[in-house]
């Protein structure tokens, strides 16, 4: 039976720095694996839409513009997403990931966790629909 | 006032909000000076219909769903539904999968065991343990996040296999953080063994015989630390166990001592295995191909989650969706060793003897819906939702 047997470990830690990181001034290196912003390539996506199907908590949508051009566009929404990588598994073309360097990902305001993936033309067409542009482009004419 | 004097009771109550646990729930003590007399819990604050939401899911996705029954316990939960949607779809889960399932499942273990060991010094008043093994927590905490990239809800797991890999820098890194954390977790044994101040909050205190926690059907190490010899890693091994097999660990004192002895027990039981796993990690494949339609059937799947066993029941109806899911977990079955040890000690010794079961409050709520008659409707999940804001309305 002792008395103060943590005493050792407080006099030793008023030798040592705190434990705590210095986060904002201090910037960690992440892990190598480290699962971050999700990032998506039209150019090699087929469409298949096993992504959008597999989400856990539907953060994917798909729009199709055009599917025998393979035309395609990813709306990721970032506060839904949970990192899980299922995505990246359920990929047969590997055209989404995880990326390890983009994990900073606060925000004041919703707008920058809609996050549009695609050609710059593409894109454009889904934001601002013409009037009698023929692709649909309601929520429901995402790839099955 | 009244004209007759009737001898009444001086009941406490606790919660549900209050500053003892990070979790809600209701416990009334009566007291007679400082001496518990009766114990009464009431749960259920923290439903969340996971179970019927799975109905309305598909199997893939429900792996995350289920992964997130519990914060702590996460890989757990995702092994136990995994290893069940695999024995449904009658598929093998290939060696390698299955050791890093393993090796997963002990991080968590650790992780586990050094945060309740945290929060029972800090329940105690012991904050200076409470800080140092949360400091020391950080290391598997980091091993968890190197390897799945993850902190807290790891998703390792995938139907029919795993996501990552294990390689050699992570491998070093493993047995570098073992090595560290074994040596630290012999002193916190001696400090939870030999300090006076300490033993004067554990010893004897909340004891359970064999007798009680056979009857009341205690899990895991509460179940252990009285005695229990039942531990499903050793009993009905799954994952790798059978190959990588671990001691159980048990006690005959069942006080809450006895549970501080048996948990850091564990841990040096799970550094022992993380380090032959590492070792022996079995070469091969990572996943296997599972359908996404799993055939009609009925199955049971039970793995051990740091705080005892974990119970699964799957039902497909040969869907993309599951049919039906129930998710039994150990926090539910150690309620009752609480309600009857608590009677005769005093009101000052409540905290500790609830954090001595390590409970989880939010895995365990579950709902049941009683019908008189002849009544054949079944709750859709939009009906659960409307009745869970009318009724905290």
């Amino acid at each position: 039976m002792t008395i103060g047997s943590m005493l050792g470990d407080i006099v030793n830690s008023f030798f040592k720095r705190p434990a705590t990181g210095r986060y904002p001034f201090v910037r960690t290196e992440a892990p190598e694996d480290l699962r971050g912003k999700v990032v998506w390539n039209p150019e090699t996506c087929t469409g298949c839409g096993l992504c959008v199907k597999d989400c856990p908590s539907q953060a994917l949508e798909l729009f199709t513009l055009d599917k025998a051009a393979k035309r395609y566009v990813m709306l990721y929404h970032m506060d839904c997403c949970t990192y899980c990588a299922q995505c990246e598994v359920s990929c047969r073309s590997k055209s989404i990931y995880l990326t390890n360097d983009e994990w900073e990902l606060a925000s004041t305001s919703r707008t920058p966790f809609e996050v549009y993936y695609g050609r710059e033309e593409d894109v454009q067409k889904v934001l601002e629909p013409e009037p009698q542009g023929e692709p649909d482009l309601s929520p429901e004419s995402k790839t099955e | 006032m009244g004209a007759e004097k009737k001898p009444e009771k001086f009941v406490v109550s606790i919660g549900p909000q209050h500053p003892a646990l990070k979790e809600p729930g209701h416990f009334e003590f009566a007291v007679e000076g400082e001496i518990v007399t009766s114990a009464t819990a009431r749960l259920g604050f923290v439903h969340r219909g996971m179970e019927k939401g799975t109905e309305s899911r598909t199997w893939v996705q429900n792996l995350y769903l289920m992964e997130r029954v519990c914060g702590i316990c996460s890989a757990v939960h995702a092994m136990a539904y995994a290893q069940g949607v695999e024995k449904l779809a009658k598929v093998e889960v290939p060696p390698r999968a299955r050791a890093i399932r393993q090796l997963i499942a002990e991080l968590e273990r650790i992780h586990s065991h050094l945060l309740w060991l945290g929060v029972a010094a800090h329940e105690g008043g012991f904050d200076t343990l409470f800080m140092l093994s949360w400091r020391d927590r950080e290391t598997v905490m980091d091993l968890l996040e190197a390897i799945t990239g993850n902190r807290v809800n790891y998703s390792a797991n995938v139907l029919g296999g795993v996501k990552i890999d294990i390689d050699e820098v992570k491998s070093a890194a493993i047995l570098k953080g073992m090595d560290f954390l074994e040596e630290r977790t012999r002193h916190y044994m001696k400090v939870v063994t030999e300090d006076e101040t300490f033993l004067g909050r554990t010893r004897k205190i909340g004891t359970m015989t064999l007798e009680q926690a056979l009857r009341l059907g205690s899990v895991g190490p509460t179940g252990r630390a009285s005695g229990v010899p039942y531990d499903v890693r050793v009993d009905a091994p799954y994952a790798a166990y059978q190959d990588f097999p671990v001691n159980i660990v048990t006690d005959t004192a069942g006080d809450l001592e006895a549970r501080f002895v048996v948990r850091i027990k564990e841990l040096y039981e799970s550094y022992r295995v993380i380090r032959e796993l590492v070792d022996h990690m079995p070469a091969g494949e990572l996943t296997t191909r599972i359908p996404r339609r799993i055939q009609e059937g009925e199955v049971v799947s039970r793995v051990e989650a740091p705080r005892g066993e974990l119970f699964y029941f799957l039902k497909s109806n040969g869907t993309d969706m599951p049919e039906r899911i129930k998710v039994r977990t150990p926090s539910l079955c150690n309620w009752g060793s609480i309600l009857a040890t608590a009677v005769g000690h005093r009101l000052a010794d409540m905290p500790m003897i609830l954090a001595g079961i390590d409970p989880c409050f939010s895995c365990n709520d579950r709902m049941i819906l009683v019908k008189r008659g002849n009544d054949q409707t079944v709750w859709t999940w939009e009906d659960l939702r409307r009745y869970g804001i009318e009724y905290y309305k």
